[in-house]
């Protein structure tokens, strides 16, 4: 790959991460920070795979490997938990009110 | 031979880079998390993609190779965490009550029959 053009890569993709920390900072409540995060992680593994093309070397593609697989972990986990709010735990003795999910299909 | 690799990866990269910039403006712009999980889905998850298949212009076996598999990774897990994260909105957003006070019957957690 031509220089120039993974260089012009390199520069658009930095502006794109500002823009995702934009996307972060005007993030109204959990579920929007958990999807900027998103954004973020995807915009770092595209700024890692260019990254290994400027230089010709292939490990920064296992540092995106293992930040995808960090964000999966993480999005995930901070979804369900997000998404558990408000739901009776097991300490939780009173009735609450609006409509309760009953955790049967809790998978 | 080595021309074409160059323009095939300078196609790539734009189309790429270029997706992922409407999914962020998609994502900017939307109103309520599934309006913006539309535009994270469908739009920045193809541009990573495509900016992984652009490793084939470097004529590398190895950084192809680690491409591939980054690219089989964030083609198995981005629509799991984006399913997960309007899973979580949704119930979020049923238990307030909104979705109730309209009388939709949109309730995929209600048992059938």
């Amino acid at each position: 790959m031509p220089v120039i053009v993974a260089t012009a890569g390199l520069v658009w993709a930095t502006l794109l991460l500002a823009g995702g920390g934009l996307v972060l900072l005007r993030a109204r409540d959990d579920l929007q920070r958990i999807v900027a995060l998103d954004l973020l992680v995807a915009v770092v593994i595209s700024l890692l795979a260019l990254l290994s093309y400027l230089r010709g070397v292939s490990w920064y593609l296992d540092a995106a490997l293992a930040l995808a697989l960090l964000s999966f972990v993480a999005t995930l986990a901070a979804a369900r938990y997000v998404g558990a709010q408000g739901l009776p735990g097991p300490s939780d003795q009173g009735e609450p009110d609006g409509p309760v999910f009953t955790g049967e299909d809790d998978r | 031979m080595s021309v074409l690799r160059g323009v095939l990866g300078a196609v790539l990269l734009t189309l790429g880079l270029g997706l992922t910039t409407i999914g962020l403006y998609g994502v900017l712009r939307g109103r309520d998390v599934f309006s913006q999980l539309h535009a994270a889905g469908l739009a920045t998850g193809p541009g990573v993609l495509i900016v992984l298949l652009a490793s084939v212009a470097t004529g590398r076996a190895s950084i192809i190779t680690h491409a591939l598999l980054v690219f089989a990774f964030v083609l198995l897990t981005t629509p799991l965490s984006g399913h997960a994260t309007a899973r979580a909105a949704y119930r979020l957003r049923t238990r307030r009550g909104r979705v109730r006070d309209k009388a939709v019957i949109d309730e995929p957690d209600a048992p059938e029959g």
